[in-house]
């Protein structure tokens, strides 16, 4: 299921000043693919993110997804909308503090009619012997891994990973990069991933740059490379 | 759902404060349950017996005994029913006097509890009264010599508050008591025998002018209405006057301890604000979240309704208890209270706390995901408008962080100075009460009331009294539009009565004017220098006098004047007077229609005080445990919020003490000032209380705060301060570096 964003505004008012967070984004997102969205702090990336996954509003534009105009959509719908297609990962993880592994899945779970199988994602994201433990039992990769399982078990369509790499070390950040492309070829989901780091758009099928809110350069790669082999910055 | 986990966890971790405002639920609960249901088995079993045995509209004790053909008439001209009866006061043992009525059969008719209505030779009575006197049926007590069976226990509708005499304030089951019998039994007992002519009517309202046709006819030594009898009224009264406290209290307790779930909620949604938004971004709706958030409210509103009911309902056992030996009510319908209690008692609680918490959780809800996940404005980012006072800047770093703390955490504040200042208020009401017994004792019985005994003549009496004897002439009156008093005409000089107003005596000021008792002084509204008119019931006389004083008499509404006025007053002869005070224990005799033993009284009130103890007790108990949990629950939060600047200050190698001194005892001041400021509001609230009180009761507690008061409620309230403090250091203790860098990282 495709992405089409279309001529996107997006303005914030910050006092005296006027930020214009989006400016006129256009922009194509096929199916089952990564794409990398790059671009220096400040550029848009999370608002373009946030306004694709339905937490965030825009002033003009449209974007499509699964035959939804999302800016025609009422907010339960919307959150319907992200019940149904979106799935979340945060730089900080955000998971429950006062629920086991298991159970941060769980609540994602919950969410879905059709729930990918709990010990299945679980070995899948290599988090299964660790399914009892606590959030603060557990390295922040591990966190992460976690993280990917609650939005991954509910089968949504599209994952939206804003910097799910920031937090981590480059071994962990490669074994995460790793996972999230195994999902990608296994479910067939649409992963973006919002980035710092240049060398992660090498292992993307496609690469949107962004910089003062507009989409500067969009390349597509035919034959991305390994994450293992991603040049780590 | 699964999120309902975190519930229980959370709890469990954070248990003390949820403990804590769990307990102030169920005192609420239960002391609304306990006292209404209490309260409502008395008002149930008050109104079957009143309606269902027929309790007099009012009865007169006649001079004379009465023709039935006489009553017949009467009982047709003013469409009333009337019937006679007579009694004698009988001693039992040493201590104790027993008062035998005839078996009435149209009005206050016997309800025979246990046991047999009693045949010739038999009696029934009272059964408290057999319990403190160790009576069992069948047994035979001697009266005068006469053996006579207990043929079973009788309440009787007149006598549901039994006191001997109409102005006695407490019972004692123990010296007195009724009991009845057939006219043949009582005939064959020596004494004297009084004549009563009891009267009903369908209303409840005395006849227009029967009293005064009927004292043309016979002399009438007394008439009393139901409305000012207090052996009936005493448990309306009762009935009503605990209506306030019974809502009042709980009311207070349930809303502080709503407020402090409230308080435990917004901290929770404000630590769990990246929580939400997360599960707002995964796709949680907002109902779904809403009803999440209400399984605290849930969790504890059904555990603190559940557990106060259950606490409740067994409460009540004890209480009504307490009731039963106070007012003989014979156990007349299945179910005594109302099962409105139980759902009122679930229902409005819950319902509040729901509605409550469900408003603050919206408040939350209607945030933006996105704005959830970012980390809050740090709160230093915005300044209370009391730091921008200019005060606020002065002094040094430690005066300007605690007044900080002080200004930021204003809602914090409020409820440390209110949760102190309920406390204090409910410590000083016991205080107050316990107190006052005795006061009332030592003012009314051992200051003012010097002599041992009252005598009270069935007729005006001319002779010389005894040595040692003060006679004086009493009347009941009527002060202003309708208020009934007791009119004494003393003899100024006499030393057996010392009206005193603190330590001045007014017997001097008589010569000026009248003096009157507390309760008629609130009443009527009059002070010394008013003027108040009296109008004699009987002979519709009228009199102005001037008020020279009040008098520090707590019990009744009585009116003092020289002998000589109010005998003129009366039309009564010069040197006539109707009773006297003695100190000489008096003869019996035929002319004697009463005698006041004052020990008798004095006794009274001590076995009582014993209840007043325990509930005093139970008072302090209950605002201590109140105060503790309000004030341990607010420093906890306190210590809870302010945790980064504390490991801050640790790390900067302050001792545990300074940082404690620095973060909590910022609250001391506030504290000794919310506790000075409730003396004073506790004194005056209770004052308020008593004074519109005492139009139904006849009788005023004295609501003086003495210094032991204010010193002991202090302590009680420091320590109780102190130990909330000692609770909430040990939570300082763990609060570690770490933490804090977690939290800045978040
Ligand atoms: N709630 C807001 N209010 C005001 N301005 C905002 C708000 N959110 C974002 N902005 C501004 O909009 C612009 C785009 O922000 P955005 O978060 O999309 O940047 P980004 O590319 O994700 O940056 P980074 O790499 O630092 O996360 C920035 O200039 C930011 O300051
Ligand atoms: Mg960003």
């Amino acid at each position: 299921m495709a992405i089409h964003v279309k001529e996107v505004h997006k303005k914030y008012q910050s006092g005296e000043v006027q930020i214009h967070a989006l400016r006129d984004a256009t922009l194509e997102i096929p199916d089952h693919k990564i794409v990398a969205i790059l671009g220096p702090s400040g550029s848009g990336k999370s608002t373009l993110l946030n306004v694709i996954g339905g937490i965030d509003r825009y002033d003009s534009g449209s974007i499509l997804i699964a035959g939804q105009q999302l800016e025609t959509l009422k907010d339960h719908q919307l959150t319907d909308f992200r019940r149904k297609y979106a799935g979340f990962i945060f730089q900080q993880y955000n998971l429950i503090p006062a629920l086991t592994v298991q159970e941060n899945v769980e609540v994602g779970k919950e969410l879905s009619e059709r729930p990918l199988d709990m010990e299945d994602i679980l070995t899948k994201v290599g988090m299964w012997d660790k399914r009892e433990k606590f959030p603060f039992q557990l390295s922040g990769g591990e966190q992460q891994r976690v993280a990917i399982a609650r939005a991954l078990i509910k089968n949504p369509e599209f994952l939206l990973c804003d910097e799910p790499t920031g937090a981590l070390d480059e071994e962990t950040g490669k074994k995460i990069l790793a996972l999230l492309k195994y999902v990608n070829e296994t479910y067939g989901t649409t992963v973006l991933i919002i980035t710092h780091n240049q060398g992660i758009g090498e292992m993307a099928h496609k690469v949107i740059k962004m910089s003062s809110g507009e989409i500067v350069e969009s390349i597509d790669h035919e034959h991305p490379i390994d994450p293992e082999k991603v040049t780590w910055s | 759902m699964i999120l309902r986990k975190t519930i229980f966890r959370t709890i469990k971790e954070k248990k003390f404060q949820y403990a804590g405002v769990i307990v102030l639920l169920v005192l609420a609960v239960m002391l609304y349950v306990s006292l209404s249901m209490a309260i409502s088995t008395l008002e149930e079993r008050n109104n079957a017996f009143t309606d269902e045995y027929k309790q007099e509209s009012f009865h007169l004790v006649a001079g004379q005994d009465l023709e039935t053909q006489q009553m017949e008439e009467w009982e047709r001209a003013y469409d009333v029913t009337l019937e006679k009866r007579f009694s004698k006061d009988v001693e039992l043992g040493e201590e104790s006097t027993l008062r035998l009525f005839t078996i009435t059969e149209d009005v206050n008719r016997p309800y025979i509890g246990e046991g047999s209505m009693p045949k010739t030779g038999e009696i029934a009575v009272a059964e408290v009264f057999a319990t403190e006197n160790e009576i069992e049926l069948g047994d035979s007590v001697d009266i005068g010599g006469e053996p006579l069976k207990v043929s079973g226990f009788v309440y009787l509708p007149d006598y549901i508050y039994m006191i001997k005499r109409q102005t006695d304030l407490l019972n004692n089951p123990e010296q007195f008591g009724i009991g009845i019998t057939n006219e043949r039994t009582l005939d064959n007992l020596g004494g004297a025998k009084q004549v009563q002519l009891l009267g009903w009517t369908e209303n409840g309202k005395i006849p227009d002018g029967i009293q005064t046709e009927i004292s043309q006819e016979v002399p009438v030594l007394q008439f009393v209405s139901s409305g000012e009898n207090a052996r009936i009224q005493f448990v309306e009264s009762e009935i009503e006057g605990s209506q306030t406290l019974i809502t009042t209290l709980p009311l207070f307790i349930l809303a502080l301890s709503i407020a402090m779930v409230l308080m435990l909620m917004k901290r929770r949604l404000e630590l769990q604000r990246k929580e939400i938004g997360t599960l707002m971004a995964l796709g949680y709706r907002k109902k779904e979240l809403r009803n999440h958030y209400l399984g605290y409210a849930w969790f504890i509103g059904l555990t603190g309704t559940g557990l106060g009911l259950l606490a409740g309902a067994g409460f009540s056992v004890p209480l009504s208890n307490i009731y039963a030996d106070f007012f003989n009510l014979p156990p007349l319908s299945m179910f005594d209270w109302d099962p409105m209690i139980l759902v009122i008692g679930l229902l409005i609680p819950l319902a509040l706390l729901l509605a409550l918490t469900a408003f603050v959780i919206s408040r939350t809800l209607r945030t933006e995901p996105l704005t959830l996940l970012r980390p809050k404005e740090m709160a230093s980012g915005k300044k209370s408008w009391l730091e921008k006072l200019p005060f606020m800047n002065r002094g040094s770093f430690t005066t300007k962080f605690r007044l900080r703390l002080l200004a930021r955490n204003k809602a914090r504040s409020l409820y440390i100075f209110i949760g102190v200042m309920f406390s204090t208020v409910l410590l000083l009401f016991g205080f107050i009460a316990f107190h006052s017994m005795e006061r009332l004792v030592t003012t009314t019985y051992e200051d003012i009331q010097t002599y041992d005994y009252a005598v009270y003549y069935s007729t005006l009496q001319t002779e010389q009294t005894e040595e040692g004897a003060s006679p004086f002439s009493m009347a009941e009156i009527t002060v202003g539009e309708d208020t009934k008093a007791n009119l004494y005409g003393i003899q100024p000089d006499t030393s057996y009565i010392q009206l005193k107003s603190d330590e001045e005596t007014l017997n001097p000021e008589l010569s000026e004017g009248a003096v009157i008792s507390r309760p008629l002084a609130i009443i009527t509204g009059a002070t010394a220098g008013d003027e108040l008119t009296i109008t004699n019931g009987i002979s519709e006389n009228e009199l102005t006098v001037e008020i020279a004083g009040v008098a520090d008499l707590f019990i009744g509404n009585a009116l003092y004047l020289p002998k000589d006025q109010v005998n003129e007053f009366l039309g009564y002869p010069q040197e006539a007077y109707t009773a006297v005070w003695q100190d000489g224990e008096p003869q019996m005799s035929d002319r004697v229609f009463l005698v006041e033993d004052k020990q008798e009284v004095i006794d009274s009130f001590e076995s009582t005080s014993g209840a007043t103890r325990n509930t005093v007790a139970g008072m302090a108990v209950v605002a201590v445990v109140i105060g503790m949990i309000v004030l341990t629950l607010l420093t906890n939060l306190i210590v809870e919020e302010n945790s980064p600047s504390i490991s801050l200050f640790k790390v900067m190698g302050y001792h545990e003490n300074e940082v404690s001194k620095l973060v909590l005892n910022v609250y001391t001041p506030l504290v000794i000032l919310s506790y000075f400021l409730s003396v004073p509001i506790a004194q005056m609230s209770l004052e308020q209380t008593m004074n519109t009180l005492v139009e139904e009761t006849g009788f005023l507690f004295p609501t003086d705060v003495v210094w032991w008061m204010v010193v002991v409620g202090f302590l009680t309230i420091v320590f109780t301060y102190w130990m909330s403090l000692m609770l909430s250091k040990r939570k300082l203790k763990h609060v570690s570096l770490q933490e804090a860098l977690k939290k800045q990282q978040d």
